[in-house]
């Protein structure tokens, strides 16, 4: 690799609502306080970004000295939790200016939760986010159904796809059962 | 043993390296260490030899191996080699230093290679296109490529050789820093960056481009764009691991046909997940050949404040496959096209609204972020720089296929 593209930036992972929200597992590579957190996702990869498009059903504005926004982003399978705060300022003047419902695109890092009463939640913490239409979301449906079977086949022939298996005991037809009734959902 | 015989030993040794030593030299040498220090004569032996194979730079002396004497095809030389050859003068380039007496490149039937010859060494001036025998020259390694260095020892011969030489093309795609030759077209001619420059731009053949230098010297032409030429012994520069061209030591023919070129366009499709500061309208430095984006206060980091900049546009951007992101850079009519607004109205939408440029940067960002495009263009420096952007549009039977491969009858 030569010196000058050291940085790699991380890429942004396509996944269904539904995939993500069973999404339990986090480490970090490395020992370095900036060293990336990544979720493993069940279909066998890790992540630590992801790109959707989805609707924008809801949003809140939470908090009083810290303000933030919270929001839902719909898509065929379930539903993402989206939120971005004062450390966003982009992200959230962004989030601020759309009014739902709203086809959005999201590129944001996914977060783990455990709330009080031990439910783990995943939430994305929104790094941009912008209002596109209903034919880039159906492209979304497919590229994310294409990269979701791409994860599938390969599985258990890589290392995340094998730790994914250990921590989630993944059936791949269930996601891909996941994957065609999203499909399904794209008119023609 | 007598010590006049050492002395002939000592000095017959250094000639056949090419060095010519001082008689009176060693033999005092020799006395010294045997008469005044009590060294035996064959440790003294030794010594004298050693000590003046490192001051004439000779290495391999009174070892067995008597390498340097033996006639090498150039291709086969490399590094650290001690060699003798026998080539043509192909190119002369004229000295950067005092301490150099002549530069150029030497060729035989089998590569060339570049030559330098320092002032020390001595030796007699080669001739543009006649034959040479040198002896004991030392190939070492300039700038990462390899070099001949003719130096003190080193012993010229002139030949009465005069047999043609045709150097073999290397694919544009095949080249390596030193020497190469090749048939390629002139496919773009840039503007110069250096007063010192008289021409700059990109080649190709099938295999590749690789861009060229020309720089001002007598005689030196300047190229034609969309021309076909052989361009014999230029020289190939690597530097930040890309190389490129110099045809000062070039002799270049112009030549019939034309060539497809190999663009190597690197095709991308993916989402368009981060547009970058710097994208939007910007401010270039208007002194010719500078072009650099100003800041905010046109500020140009060569030329200064330069208040009559000329505006561009420009689009830096992350597309991402979902498996790498991928940098790439739009320029002004790709964006143009992208963002449905061209130059002027952006111009004229910058000084009339009060967010000023930063409503351009809106603008193009709301346009193009999260949409899927189909970029191709060439990858430079870990950046596509695009040469065409289609947005995506979806396709049923893609659909269909996703479909199938999800396995219908699953549901």
């Amino acid at each position: 690799m030569k010196p000058q593209s050291a940085f790699e930036r991380e890429p942004a992972r396509r996944v269904f609502a539904s995939e993500l929200r069973e999404t339990r597992y986090q480490f970090k590579e490395g020992e370095d306080e900036k060293s990336p957190t990544y979720v493993l996702l069940p279909s066998g990869i890790r992540s630590n970004r992801i790109f959707i498009v989805g609707t924008l059903t809801e949003k809140q504005r939470k908090g009083d000295q810290n303000i933030f926004y919270n929001g839902r982003v719909v898509d065929p399978t379930g539903t993402f939790f989206i939120m971005a705060g004062s450390y966003q300022p982009e992200a959230m003047q962004q989030l601020a200016r759309i009014e739902p419902p709203a086809f959005v695109a999201v590129v944001g890092k996914p977060n783990l939760y455990t709330t009080p009463d031990g439910t783990c939640l995943v939430s994305v913490r929104v790094e941009s986010i912008s209002v596109v239409d209903r034919d880039t979301r159906d492209l979304w449906v497919l590229d994310t159904a294409r990269e979701t079977l791409d994860r599938l086949e390969a599985f258990g022939t890589t290392d995340d796809s094998k730790k994914a298996q250990e921590e989630y005991g993944t059936q791949p037809d269930v996601y891909k059962k996941i994957v065609y009734d999203a499909l399904a959902q794209v008119q023609l | 043993m007598n010590l006049s015989e050492v002395t002939e030993r000592i000095s017959r040794k250094l000639e056949a390296n090419g060095a010519q030593p001082d008689r009176q030299k060693i033999e005092s040498r020799l006395h010294r260490l045997v008469e005044e220090f009590g060294v035996n004569t064959a440790e003294a032996e030794r010594t004298v030899t050693a000590d003046l194979a490192r001051e004439y730079n000779l290495t391999g002396v009174g070892s067995a191996g008597n390498t340097a004497t033996e006639l090498r095809p150039i291709s086969e030389i490399a590094p650290g080699d001690w060699v003798t050859i026998e080539g043509k003068i192909v190119a002369l380039t004229p000295a950067l230093s005092p301490s150099i007496a002549q530069n150029g490149i030497i060729a035989d039937s089998s590569a060339a290679i570049r030559f330098v010859t320092w002032t020390r060494a001595n030796a007699p001036a080669m001739e543009y296109g006649h034959w040479y025998r040198i002896e004991s020259a030392v190939v070492d390694e300039y700038k990462g490529t390899p070099n001949l260095k003719i130096h003190s020892g080193t012993t010229i011969s002139r030949m009465e050789k005069d047999a043609p030489l045709l150097p073999s093309i290397t694919p544009v795609a095949e080249l390596k820093p030193g020497v190469g030759s090749v048939r390629a077209k002139v496919i773009q001619d840039w503007e110069v960056s250096h007063e010192r420059m008289l021409q700059t731009g990109l080649l190709g053949d099938e295999t590749g481009t690789i861009k060229f230098v020309i720089w001002k010297e007598d005689a030196k032409e300047k190229l034609d764009l969309d021309a076909v030429y052989n361009i014999f012994y230029a020289t190939v520069d690597e530097y930040n691991g890309r190389l490129s061209l110099s045809l000062n030591t070039a002799m270049y023919i112009s030549d019939e046909g034309d060539i497809e070129v190999g663009r190597h366009e690197t095709e991308i499709q993916g989402a368009l997940v981060h547009v970058a500061p710097g994208s939007g309208l910007i401010k270039r430095c208007p002194v010719e050949g500078c072009n650099r984006t100003l800041s905010r206060q046109n500020y140009c980091p060569v030329h200064e404040i330069q208040p009559n900049f000329r505006y561009d546009l420009r689009l830096k951007a992350v597309l991402d496959d979902g498996v790498r992101a991928h940098n790439v850079l739009m320029q002004r009519e790709i964006v143009e096209k992208l963002a449905g607004i061209t130059l002027e109205e952006a111009i004229g939408i910058a000084e009339t609204n009060p967010l000023g440029m930063d409503e351009i940067f809106y603008r193009i960002r709301n346009a193009a972020l999260g949409r899927y495009y189909t970029c191709s263009g060439s990858e430079f420096g870990g950046r596509l720089l695009v040469n065409s952007c289609t947005p995506v549009t979806f396709k049923p039977e893609e659909l269909a296929a996703l479909l199938n491969r999800a396995g219908g009858e699953a549901a």
